[in-house]
């Protein structure tokens, strides 16, 4: 008997390690996630319009019917991403995921954006370059930094009349999801007193003014 | 014959409490990493930076597009204050306070996140679109058949579940309330 209960312990022990596993392992194992699911639509540096829910029709996103969503997909690879525009007088917010799904940043318009999106998303490169101003942005960018570089953007714009879905679709259609050019600020190269032959700097005297 | 039989044993319990237990916490169960208020539960790490283990499990396993903690925070319902499953044949009556927050939806779905509202119906309700009681508390109907006063209307279903989605709720920003308040869902006449 003791023996038997023994065997029951040890397989609730084996269960649970089980649990575990599944549970850490299921993110890992996942071959269908938003991420591949946005991928796959044509959301490569422009916003695609989601498809608004309606009865019965297919939600693959689980999108709730008060919003009309578009989503960009978008590689800090050769630059800053961008995404900009002017969004209707109503609620709208707007939300930041890496390729891993993860919440990069999010906001609305209650937090003082008003209209008006203007979304810079940086790597730590080049959020380092930003911070050394060795790189130009546009001012007034909110910036948000991204550890990965391939990110996707979720602008949700709330209809409170399905009469305004049109409006609203040209709007989201009108913004600008794109990379920033990376324009750095011009660093010389060399030191001003100018480097010996073996490229160690030469000790350089300001002149007195 | 008893050792085969006791191994056999732990096997079975092995991979029913390792599955069981993996399928109940990421789907309608509340263990780790989800938050039930009365009937309504929600992931609210979802839309955080962070999220732990357990929804990283579930929304690797939800096709949801989640929101981002700042724009807001969505709950769902399966069943009545009682606990028991919706029915598309009864009428269920929604009254209480929301946690504060810009607007709140309500919209009913299928299994598989259809929206389940007949063709050409609203498909949700606006919390700014309520009629209100003179004390501003708005009472809510979900039915497929006619309901007085807020009615959200569906097409009858064996089964369905709710979601209440709260926009720029501030109250959820420290996840770490405990105090929360969600409306009541009573189940009324059933056909």
């Amino acid at each position: 008997m003791i023996r038997t209960f023994l065997f029951v312990l040890g397989g609730i022990v084996l269960g649970l390690i089980i649990h575990l596993v599944v549970v850490l392992g299921l993110p890992l194992a996942s071959e269908e996630t938003n991420w591949t699911r946005i991928s796959a639509l044509d959301a490569l540096d422009k916003p695609r319009i989601l498809d608004v829910p309606s009865g019965f029709s297919p939600n693959p996103f689980r999108l709730d019917p008060t919003f009309i969503s578009a989503v960009c997909r978008l590689s800090l690879v050769s630059g800053p991403g961008v995404v900009s525009g002017l969004l209707p007088d109503t609620f709208w917010s707007v939300a930041v995921f890496d390729s891993s799904n993860r919440a990069v940043y999010g906001t609305t318009n209650r937090s003082g954006l008003g209209q008006s999106l203007q979304l810079g998303v940086f790597n730590p490169s080049q959020t380092r370059l930003l911070a050394q101003r060795e790189l130009e942005i546009t001012e007034g960018l909110l910036i948000v930094e991204s550890a990965l570089d391939d990110i996707y953007v979720v602008v949700r714009l709330a209809m409170p009349l399905p009469e305004l879905a049109d409006r609203y679709r040209a709007a989201l259609s009108g913004l600008t999801c794109t990379n920033a050019p990376m324009r750095t600020t011009e660093v010389p190269l060399t030191p001003p007193g100018g480097i010996t032959e073996n490229g160690a700097p030469i000790p350089y005297d300001r002149p007195n003014r | 014959m008893k050792n085969l039989f006791d191994l056999l044993l732990a096997i079975l319990v092995a991979v029913g409490v390792g599955f069981g237990l993996s399928y109940y916490a990421l789907g309608r169960g509340v263990i780790v990493g989800a938050r039930q208020v009365g009937p309504w539960i929600t992931w609210p790490s979802a839309g955080t930076p962070t999220p732990d283990p357990y929804t990283r499990a579930y929304l690797a396993r939800t096709p949801e597009l989640a929101l981002n903690v700042a724009e807001g925070i969505a709950f769902v319902a399966h069943a009545d204050s009682a606990g028991e499953p919706f029915s598309g044949n009864c009428t269920y009556r929604l009254d209480g306070t929301t946690p504060q927050a810009a607007f709140w939806t309500l919209y009913a779905i299928n299994e598989d996140g259809a929206i389940i509202t007949p063709a050409g119906r609203a498909t949700h309700l606006l919390s700014t679109q309520l009629v209100r009681e003179e004390d501003n508390s708005a009472i809510v109907r979900v039915s497929s058949h006619l309901a007085p006063g807020n009615w959200l209307e569906i097409a009858p279903a064996d089964t369905f579940s709710l979601v209440l989605t709260l926009y720029d709720a501030a109250e959820f920003a420290g996840l770490g309330k405990t105090d929360t308040v969600m409306p009541a869902i009573t189940r009324e006449a059933c056909q």
